[in-house]
Order: structure tokens, then sequence, then C-alpha cells
């Protein structure tokens, strides 16, 4: 075998130590926010202007997380926000599923109609928001769980469309015919034989709406106020404050990060698929 | 399986099933009734609200101004012709073109250096993504935390760095405040490039790099012959994606700098929602949503259908 060039093996010899010292760099670069948002929530405030910033509390406490759950109303958004995420996340993926089915089986209204639902996840929500907000005033209905269930269910849908969609495009139909050819209706053969085979896609779809919903911010923003606040919107309170209040903003945003993350992470293995609304297949 | 036992005994059930007359109502226009509830939903919440804040865009709708009367393009004239919407609509693009730029450079960097295995790959993959999962609103606080002065420990991190001591206002001082509205969309976003890029770096077949090291092809040319030609749908896929999404930009800038100093960090998102929601020009603002919404409706038509079309998945 011909001996390589000498320039050639030394470059692939180089690139493991550039790869892990990038790797290193991008670790850190992703976990140094995260922790430095950790140790402010318990951290004594007495320790916010200490030079040098204490990077390990001696003394952790917890009366940060008391304060925001509590006095700023932390929990009442935590409740909210797990009462329309999960409402809106079972109608979306319902809805979706439906629709998707429809779409792939029955190729119902062509392109035109898959691409005017996608269209939807790209429109700026700035647009939609500012109506809904008169709409939903003169319904009554400003300000309600409710209608933040709805609006929520609308925004995620578009996901879960087209990720059902490309989910039930790669499965073989030939169960569902088989039920037909038995007599059943094309109800049951969708119901009790297509759905239960696409189920581990609807769990997929539904953590990404879940995920989308509970990270949301700007349409609970503009539709809600005082009642149906999500865990997101109270950091309004926190704005403006020039640091009095940084242990409650950090220890709400701990409270808040464990769901999606915990859900986010063991969906990995669908999440080139939730990103790419189904495109790439990861 | 699950499902063959479920269909067994439905078989030998033996009698087709009898339909009520809207079971078979349903059963004729099945298609249909399967895609009405979403469609309904949409044509309600989405739809139905863009036609109601045209009709808003031409008339006066104002909580400082009573009456409805019909006002032709005049707000349409107030937002073309308001510095302030000018300035928002370039720092949109300038912000998100930036970021979406760093994103793509960092987030293929990482790809690559991901793209082979090592022991502890899945974990530093499980970390990696985590941004992802976040809220805005959550990295925005994270990064005001690590940013403000004098609470935040970066100044006093870059004085020991530097030797020098650092007194920079991160959130209240252009051009730093522009930087950390970009290093906090840059953390939370690169990895959505890098699990865009991975998923496309490890589709492509293995043979072609080590025919390439045969032939004693450096890794450069390697990398521009093999990786960038099969990796281009992807790059420009992750691009679209995330450039669409930067452009809506509002949630680190509402905690971050509040669109401060002045009118100095509104984008144009930021923009129509403090015309629409803490001036209460609802008309002005509907006016310029639906410009901003015929911009991004051209980057749509123009990219997505491209990229997206059914057949090629």
């Amino acid at each position: 075998m011909p001996s390589r060039p000498k320039s050639f093996s030394r470059r692939w010899r180089l690139a493991p130590i550039l790869r892990f010292a990038y790797l290193a760099f991008f670790l850190l670069f992703v976990l140094v926010p995260i922790y430095w948002m950790f140790n402010t929530s318990i951290k004594p405030s007495d320790d916010y202007l200490a030079i040098p910033p204490v990077w390990f509390p001696d003394a952790p406490t917890l009366v940060h997380y008391e304060a925001a759950l509590f006095a700023y109303r932390g929990l009442e958004g935590l409740i909210n926000s797990l009462i329309i995420s999960l409402s809106a996340t079972v109608l979306s993926a319902l809805l979706g599923t439906l629709m998707a089915y429809s779409l792939a089986r029955y190729n119902t209204g062509g392109q035109h109609l898959s691409f005017w639902v996608l269209s939807q996840r790209f429109l700026p929500p700035v647009g939609i928001v500012l109506p809904l907000f008169l709409i939903y005033r003169n319904l009554g209905i400003h300000d309600t769980r409710f209608g933040l269930i709805l609006a929520y269910t609308m925004f995620t849908l578009p996901v879960s469309v087209w990720m059902m969609f490309a989910y039930f495009r790669q499965m073989p139909k030939s169960m569902e015919e088989a039920a037909l050819v038995d007599g059943w209706t094309r109800w049951q053969a969708f119901w009790r034989v297509a759905v239960p085979l696409a189920a581990p896609g609807i769990v997929a779809a539904a953590v990404f709406a879940f995920i989308a919903c509970w990270t949301e911010f700007f349409f609970a923003l503009v539709l809600t106020s005082r009642n149906a606040f999500t865990l997101p919107t109270v950091f309004r309170a926190f704005i403006g404050f020039q640091g009095a209040q940084y242990g409650e903003a950090a220890a709400l945003a701990i409270v808040s990060l464990g769901p999606s993350i915990v859900l986010g992470v063991l969906a990995q293995k669908h999440l080139v698929r939730g990103l790419t609304l189904g495109a790439v297949r990861g | 399986m699950a499902d063959v036992a479920t269909i067994i005994p439905m078989q030998t059930a033996g009698a087709p099933p009898k339909l009520s007359r809207l079971g078979a109502w349903t059963e004729r226009h099945f298609k249909w009734v399967l895609v009405a509830p979403a469609v309904g939903l949409i044509l309600g919440l989405s739809i139905y609200p863009l036609l109601f804040s045209l009709v808003v865009s031409f008339i006066n709708y104002d909580f400082q101004v009573p009456g409805h009367a019909f006002v032709g393009l005049r707000n349409f004239k107030l937002v073309v012709f308001d510095p302030v919407a000018r300035w928002s609509l370039v720092l949109t693009a300038f912000l998100s073109g930036t970021s979406v730029i760093i994103e793509f450079v960092l987030g293929l960097l990482a790809a690559l250096a991901m793209v082979k295995s090592f022991r502890g790959r899945s974990i530093v993959m499980s970390i990696l993504i985590v941004p992802l999962f976040i809220s805005p609103v959550i990295v925005g606080q994270a990064w005001t935390l690590l940013l403000q002065r004098p609470f935040g420990p970066t100044n006093y991190v870059l004085s020991q760095l530097l030797g020098h001591e650092v007194t920079i206002s991160w959130l209240t001082q252009a051009p730093w405040l522009y930087i950390s509205l970009i290093a906090a969309d840059v953390w939370q976003w690169t990895p959505f490039m890098f699990v865009i890029l991975l998923a496309g770096l490890t589709s492509i077949p293995q043979n072609l790099y080590e025919a390439a090291e045969l032939d004693g092809v450096s890794a450069w040319l390697a990398f521009r012959a093999i990786t960038l030609p099969y990796l281009m749908p992807m790059i420009l896929l992750a691009l679209t994606f995330r450039l669409l999404d930067a452009i809506r930009m509002f949630d680190t800038i509402f905690i971050m700098t509040g669109g401060g100093p002045g009118t100095q960090s509104y984008t144009a998102s930021y923009y129509l929602y403090t015309v629409g929601f803490t001036q209460f020009h609802l008309s002005q603002a509907t006016a310029g949503s639906w410009l901003f919404l015929i911009f991004t409706a051209i980057v749509v038509t123009l990219l997505v259908r491209r990229l997206l079309k059914p057949e090629a998945v």
C-alpha cells in the first residue's frame, strides 16, 4: 500500500484535539448560563454584589423559591401553565392526527391544503395577536384559560399536522386496507388500526406541542393578564428592578426549566422531525 | 403484534357494521370530516383575525381617538413614514441575519465534531440540545443575570482575563446591547442548526470518505467536494427555518432591554407590540403587522415551498 502524503495524515491527527477542544468550549457555553442561574437562585441576596463573584454559595438558601412561588404568584402561573399546556397539547395532537391522516391517506385538498396549514407556522404571531386580542375582548374570553388553550391549539397545529403527515406517509397502508376489505368503516380503520400503529408518532408530536406551549410568551403576554397568566409571563414582574429580585427570577426560571427539558431530552430521537416539521427523518 | 390481535376478533364477528344516518354521512365525507376541526380552528383563530385586522387597518381603531371612521391608507402611511418603524425593520434584519450566520457556523462546527462517535457522546448530545427546550424569556433572564451591571460576573471575568478593569453596560449601551441580544439568541438556537446539520452529516454515505482517503485527498478538499454538496439541502432548510423564526425576535428583547435605551433595540415585532399595546394605536399597529406579514409571506413562498416538497421527503 502506498504511503499517504505527509500533510494529509498530519491534519487527520490534529483533528481530534481541535474537535474535543471545540466540544468542551461549546459545553461550557451551554452550561454556564444555566449554572449561574441556579447559583443565583440559591444564593443569599447579600452575595449578589460580592467581588469576586460567588460561584459556590457557602450558605445556600431556598428563600427565593418561596418568594417566587408565593409572593410573586409563581405557583398560580405554574398551575395555569400546566392546565393550559396539557389541554392544548391533547387538542392539538387529536386535531393534528385527524387532519394528517386525511391528508396522507386521501390526499385531501391536494398540496394546497397541506401548505396552507404549513404557512400558518411561519406567520409572525404579532399579526394575529393584535386582532385576536380585540376579538377575545368582544367575546369575553380575554384572560381566560379557555381562550389561551384555543390559541395554543391553533398555534401548535401546523407542527402536529406536519409531523403526523410525515409519520402516516411512511406507515404501510396494508393493515388499514385489510380492515376495509373486512367491512370495517373508514373511521374504524383509522381509529382502531392506524392510530394505535401511529402511537409513537403521536406521542412525539404531543411532546413538541407541549414544549411549545410551555415556553410560549407572546400570546400569553397579550391574551392574559391577572387570571390566566402563565409561568413565562410571571417574569414581567422582575423587569426593571435592577437586581433586587434576581434570586426570585432565577428560582422561578429553574422551576420552569424542569418539565420541558426532561420531555425534550427524552424525545430527542424525534427532535429532527420536530424541528423540521417532519421534513427530515433524522 | 397488538394490531393483529385487534383485527382477528373483528373478522370472525362477520356481519358488516350497521351505520346510523350520522355514521353513513361521516363515512361518505370521511376525509373532509377529519380535516374539518383543524381547518375550522385555523379559520376561526387565524384567518378571521387576519381579515378582521385588515378591516381595522383601514379604519380608525384607536383607544385614544373615538369612532371607527374609514381613513383609507392613513394608518399605513403612519407606519411607513415613522422613522422608528424603519429603524426597527433595519435592526430586525441586522439582528436576525447576524445571529443566524453565527449560529450556522457554530452549529456546523459542532455537528462536524459530533458526527463520529466517541465515549460519552450521548451525554454530550443531551446537554447540547437543552437550550431548545427553554423559554426564550428564561434565556433572556439567564443572560441578564450574567451581564447586568453590577450584578453579573461578566465584567469581572473579562477584567481578570484582559488585565484591566472592564465596565461595560451590556444591556443599556450600544453596541454592547446588540452583542448581548445576539449572544442570547446564539445560545438558544445554535443547537437547532447543530441538530439538523448533524442529521444531514450522518446521512452522507461513508464509503465516499473512504474512497477519498485512499486517493490521498486532503480533509479540506473532502469537505468541499463531498460534505458541502451533500449537506446543501439541509443547510438551506436550517437557514430558512431559523431565519423565519429569528425575524420575530421579541421575548429576549422584552426581558433584556425593554426595547431601550429609547427605541434603540426595537425589532419589528417589538415596535408593533409597543404601538398597539402601550400606545394603543391599534389600527396603526395592525396596518404595520400587515406590511410585516406580506414581507414574511414573500419569503415563505419563495423559500419554504421549494424546500418542503412533500414527494421529496
